[in-house]
């Protein structure tokens, strides 16, 4: 293995290890289904790992991650679309069944955690992502890098969408 | 309650959900290992693939009748057109314009939109291919109808055949990458409505 090849995979563990649970947290806004949800974990990675040796330090590495988790969370959601019509449709009985225990999905359910993000996955696509980038902490700027809109717009949006899950919840204005 | 105490209970029950597992970072290790792997094998198979396109051209054009060698020159020539069509109908839509989710939406959107003309195009360059074929077969009958008579069965079950793959590569093939192209455009338009609207 190359000395260059050895660095570009450090710097792809020390990144993942620092942002890996926000691109899970971020996963549960694009899927609900565990299983499924873990497979978009990977795909995220793989495409942070090829985009990598191209990343010249044009922005933070934070803006560069969530940049390519919300793209590829939006590919999901079109490569999904039909399935997930399909399985809306379906009787609970047929509903495909997660082999792996999910203890902590049944749970949520019961509690504020669960209606949060069940809140956050019935958000129309742009106010999820902006909803997400308010809950893991971003800043206007990088909101704005991430998705390619001006400082000012971002705050008119992301009032928007706090507006629009506070209606998802169920909180009166 | 305030709205930053809001966001901040929402803060708190968002940080609380689960980080990727152990077992999870080891998975995506092995699939980034089979990335490689795949990557080098593509690369390679590639290359495999156009060597042997040109020893199988150069082979046709020396061992084989002037068909083959018409068939051979007429493959390369509509594999050139193909490649300057797609390169032509794909052009600016290699990189996105800016860093950013819109920016990857809009490029998203320029592809597809490109592939569907790209495939109507592909319909007509394969009906062109079908008469060139027919051309061809049609300025050489002296010599293709002397074989048909002597060998008229091989030629019957080489005509079905064609028609046969034709039919389900032409039709069914292309209408269904095109349905599903039309579909993803719809869905592409949609993010960039909501893009806009909100």
């Amino acid at each position: 293995m190359s000395e260059s090849q050895r660095a570009l995979e450090q710097r792809f563990e020390r990144i993942f290890r620092e942002y890996g649970g926000a691109v899970s947290r971020l996963a549960y806004s694009y899927e609900a289904v565990a299983g499924i949800r873990e497979e978009l974990v990977q795909e995220i990675a793989l495409a942070i790992w090829k985009a990598l040796p191209h990343f010249r330090g044009e922005c933070s590495e934070r803006t560069f991650v969530f940049r390519i988790a919300n793209n590829r969370g939006l590919s999901h959601v079109w490569k999904r679309r039909p399935q997930h019509q399909a399985l809306e449709e379906l009787e609970e009985d047929e509903q495909p069944v997660d082999p792996r225990p999910h203890p902590e999905a049944k749970a949520a359910q019961s509690d504020e955690r669960g209606r949060l993000l069940a809140a956050i996955q019935s958000l129309p696509v742009a106010h999820r992502q902006m909803i997400v980038l308010l809950l893991e902490g971003l800043s206007h700027a990088e909101m704005g890098e991430v998705l390619g809109i001006t400082e000012n717009n971002v705050g008119v949006r992301a009032n928007r969408a706090r507006k629009a899950l506070k209606e998802a919840l169920g909180v009166r204005p | 309650m305030t709205d930053d105490r809001e966001l901040e209970s929402w803060r708190e029950q968002w940080s609380g959900v689960a980080e990727p597992s152990a077992e999870l970072q080891r998975e995506i290790q092995l699939r980034i290992k089979r990335q490689n792997r795949r990557f080098v094998l593509g690369n390679l198979l590639t290359v495999i693939a156009f060597l042997g396109m040109l020893i199988f051209g150069l082979f046709l054009r020396h061992r084989s009748s002037w068909m083959g060698t018409g068939w051979g020159t007429s493959v390369c020539v509509l594999a050139v057109i193909a490649a300057a069509c797609r390169v032509w109908f794909l052009r600016g839509t290699w990189r996105p314009e800016a860093q950013s989710t819109r920016a990857f939406v809009e490029l998203w959107h320029k592809r597809v939109t490109a592939r569907i003309r790209l495939l109507r195009i592909s319909l007509y360059l394969s009906l062109g291919w079908l008469i060139f074929c027919a051309a061809l077969t049609a300025a050489n009958w002296a010599t293709i109808g002397e074989d048909f008579k002597t060998h008229p069965k091989a030629w019957l079950v080489l005509l079905v055949a064609c028609a046969l793959m034709q039919y389900p590569v032409l039709w069914y093939g292309m209408v269904w990458i095109r349905r599903r192209k039309l579909a993803e455009l719809k869905e592409v338009k949609n993010i960039l409505d909501e893009m806009n609207d909100v």
